[in-house]
C-alpha cells in the first residue's frame, strides 16, 4: 500500500489526478483491447433523454428511467441524473456501465482534489475533468462499446450563477445559456424547449421553480411519446422520472410522492 | 556499526532519543467526542494541523511539514482508492491505520541508514450507526495506541497527542476527570481548550501526578490566547452529504478567541 520511503521525491509540483492514481494502480481501464472489436452482436444496455435547463432559482436537470438493449427494456428505474458534489450533477444518456464508472470517478476526483490540495476543484476544472474522462474512453466508443453522452450542470456559488455544459463523446464541452438535452429522445425535448424559450410567455431563465417541475414532466412525455427507448411516466407502478434542481443551497432531489403530486394535478 | 546486534539497539535508542527531542516542542491536539460527532482542536501560529482525510476520518497531526505531507498523501491515496474500488462504507480507519501506515513507519524507523519520519499522528474515525468513535494515535515507530476496544479496556470518548509523554499522560488525566460527550459543540470546544492549555503547560515537565489547578489552567489558556489563533475542525454526524468534515469557521471559534 504505502511505499516505503526512497530518497526521491515523490510529489511532482502537478498534483497527480485521481484517474491517474487509479491506472497506477491498475484500478481503472487502459487503453481497449482488439477483443472489444469482435464482438459485433453484443447489444449494449443504453440509458436514453435527458434534459437541463436554467430556471430562476438555478438548473433543474430530469432524465427518465428507462434502459434499453437493443428493442429489450432492461430496466424501468434507471437512475440517470448522479450527484457529483454538493453543487455539481452529470446526466447520462449512452452506456450506463460506462457512465456510472465516470461519475465515480469523477465524485472521488473532486474530493481527492479538495483533500490533497486543501483547496476546492474550480468549476472548470471540474468541466474539463469529464470531458478528459470522455476522451480517455474515446478508445472503446470507436471500438462500438460504451459510447456516453453526458450534461454537467453546477452552480458556482463564488459567482452565484448557474452553468451548464454537454458534451460529445469525444469529450468537446460546450457551454449553453439555457437548455440542453441528448440521448434518442432529446429531438423532441430541444424543440418544445426552444419552443418556450423563444416564444413562450417568458424565457426559460424566469420559470419558477414549480412551474419548471411541470415543464420537464411534459417534455418526458413528449420525449417518450414517439422514442421507445425513453421511459413515461408508469402510473401504476408509480415510476416517475428523477428531477432534481441546484441552487445556491445545493442539490435537491424531488421526492416521488411530491411528482406523483404535480404529475396527476397537471401532466397525467 | 550495525552488524552486531547491540550497536542496531543503540542506534534505534539514539533515533528514538533524537526524534523525541525533534517533537517536544510540537502543539498539542485534542480530539474529542460530543452529541454531534468529534471535534478536532489545537492553537497554532501559521501551519495547518488538522486534516480531513476521507468521509468520516481525519487526522491532526505534530512533526515535520516534509513527512507531514507525505503521511497525509499517502492515507489519503489509500482510503480514496479503496472507496473508489470497493464501497465508502469499506474505508476503515482501524485497517488504514494498521494495515498501511504502522508497518511503512516501522520500517522507515528501523532502517537505521534511512531518515525516519517525523510525526506523531491522531486520527479520529466518527461511528457509523450504533459504533462508538475511534481514536487512534500513531507514532513515528509505528506504535499504535487506540482508545479501547479490547475486552477489560473501557472506550475512551478521546485522543490526544502532544509533544512529550508528560503532557500526553496530562491531557488524558485531564479529560477523563471532564464530561463532554453528551454535550453540544461549544462545551466541546471549552473542554477542548482546556486540555490544549494543560497540554502546553506541561510540556517541558516530568511527569507528575496532579494536574495544573483550575486557575492556572485558566490564566495560562488566557496567554496563549493572545499569541496564537485556534484550529478547529469537526466530523458531524448530522451532516447532508456522506462528507462529514468541517473546518469551523471565525464565527464559531471567535467568541473563545476573544472571551479571555
Amino acid at each position: 500500500m504505502m511505499e516505503a520511503r526512497a530518497g526521491e521525491p515523490q510529489r511532482t509540483p502537478m498534483p497527480e489526478d485521481f484517474a491517474a492514481l487509479l491506472r497506477r494502480q491498475g484500478h481503472f481501464p487502459n487503453l481497449p483491447t482488439q477483443a472489444a472489436a469482435s464482438q459485433t452482436n453484443f447489444l449494449q444496455t443504453q440509458a436514453t433523454t435527458i434534459l437541463a435547463f436554467k430556471f430562476a432559482d438555478g438548473v433543474l436537470v430530469a432524465g427518465d428511467r428507462r434502459a434499453t438493449a437493443g428493442n429489450v427494456v432492461v430496466y424501468d428505474r434507471a437512475d440517470k441524473v448522479l450527484e457529483i458534489d454538493a453543487h455539481s450533477l452529470m446526466a447520462i444518456a449512452g452506456v450506463p456501465a460506462t457512465a456510472w464508472e465516470m461519475a465515480r470517478v469523477l465524485e472521488h476526483s473532486f474530493q481527492f482534489y479538495r483533500r490533497s490540495q486543501l483547496q476546492e476543484m474550480s468549476l472548470d476544472g471540474k468541466v474539463r475533468a469529464l470531458s478528459k474522462l470522455l476522451r480517455d474512453n474515446f478508445g472503446f466508443v470507436m471500438q462500438g462499446v460504451g459510447i456516453v453522452v453526458p450534461i454537467f450542470a453546477a452552480y458556482d456559488v463564488g459567482n452565484s450563477a448557474a452553468r451548464l455544459y454537454f458534451y460529445d463523446a469525444m469529450g468537446a464541452q460546450f457551454e449553453v445559456a439555457d437548455y440542453a438535452a441528448t440521448g434518442s429522445g432529446s429531438a423532441a425535448v430541444r424543440s418544445i424547449l426552444y419552443y418556450e424559450n423563444t416564444w413562450g410567455k417568458k424565457p426559460l431563465q424566469k420559470w419558477k421553480h414549480d412551474d419548471a417541475v411541470v415543464l420537464a414532466l411534459q417534455v418526458l412525455e413528449t420525449a417518450a411519446e414517439a422514442d421507445t427507448a425513453t421511459g413515461g411516466v408508469d402510473k401504476r407502478r408509480a415510476t416517475f422520472p428523477i428531477i432534481k434542481t441546484i441552487t445556491e443551497a445545493g442539490i435537491t432531489t424531488l421526492p416521488e410522492k411530491t411528482l406523483a403530486k404535480i404529475y396527476k394535478k397537471q401532466v397525467g | 556499526m550495525i552488524e552486531e546486534p547491540y550497536r542496531w539497539v543503540e542506534a534505534i535508542s539514539n533515533r528514538r532519543e533524537y526524534i523525541e527531542h525533534q517533537l517536544a516542542t510540537g502543539s498539542p491536539i485534542a480530539a474529542l467526542t460530543y452529541n454531534d460527532g468529534i471535534l478536532f482542536l489545537t492553537l497554532s501560529r501559521e501551519r495547518q494541523k488538522i486534516f480531513e482525510i476521507y468521509d468520516r476520518i481525519a487526522m491532526g497531526v505534530i512533526g515535520h511539514p516534509g513527512d507531514i505531507e507525505r503521511l497525509r498523501m499517502a492515507a489519503i491515496e489509500v482510503a480514496s482508492t479503496e472507496g473508489f474500488t470497493r464501497s465508502t462504507s469499506d474505508v476503515s480507519l482501524r485497517r488504514l491505520a494498521t494495515y498501511s501506515l504502522s508497518p511503512a513507519l516501522k520500517t522507515a524507523f528501523e532502517q537505521v541508514y534511512g531518515a525516519p519520519y517525523l510525526a506523531r499522528m491522531l486520527f479520529a474515525e466518527l461511528g457509523r450507526k450504533n459504533e462508538r468513535n475511534l481514536f487512534i494515535r500513531i507514532d513515528y515507530d509505528g506504535s499504535i495506541h487506540t482508545n479501547g476496544g479490547s475486552h477489560l479496556r473501557t472506550f475512551e470518548d478521546f485522543g490526544v497527542i502532544s509533544g512529550t509523554t508528560a503532557s500526553t499522560n496530562a491531557m488524558e488525566k485531564f479529560l477523563r476527570t471532564h464530561n463532554f460527550a453528551d454535550g453540544d459543540l461549544a462545551n466541546a470546544l471549552s473542554v477542548a481548550l482546556d486540555t490544549w492549555t494543560v497540554g502546553n503547560l506541561t510540556l517541558g515537565e516530568e511527569p507528575r501526578e496532579e494536574l495544573p489547578a483550575p486557575d492556572q489552567i485558566a490564566k495560562h489558556r488566557a496567554e496563549q490566547l493572545a499569541n496564537f489563533v485556534i484550529e478547529a475542525a469537526v466530523l458531524e454526524q448530522s451532516a447532508r452529504l456522506p462528507i462529514t468534515y468541517r473546518v469551523l469557521g471565525n464565527a464559531e471559534l471567535e467568541p473563545f478567541q476573544r472571551q479571555n
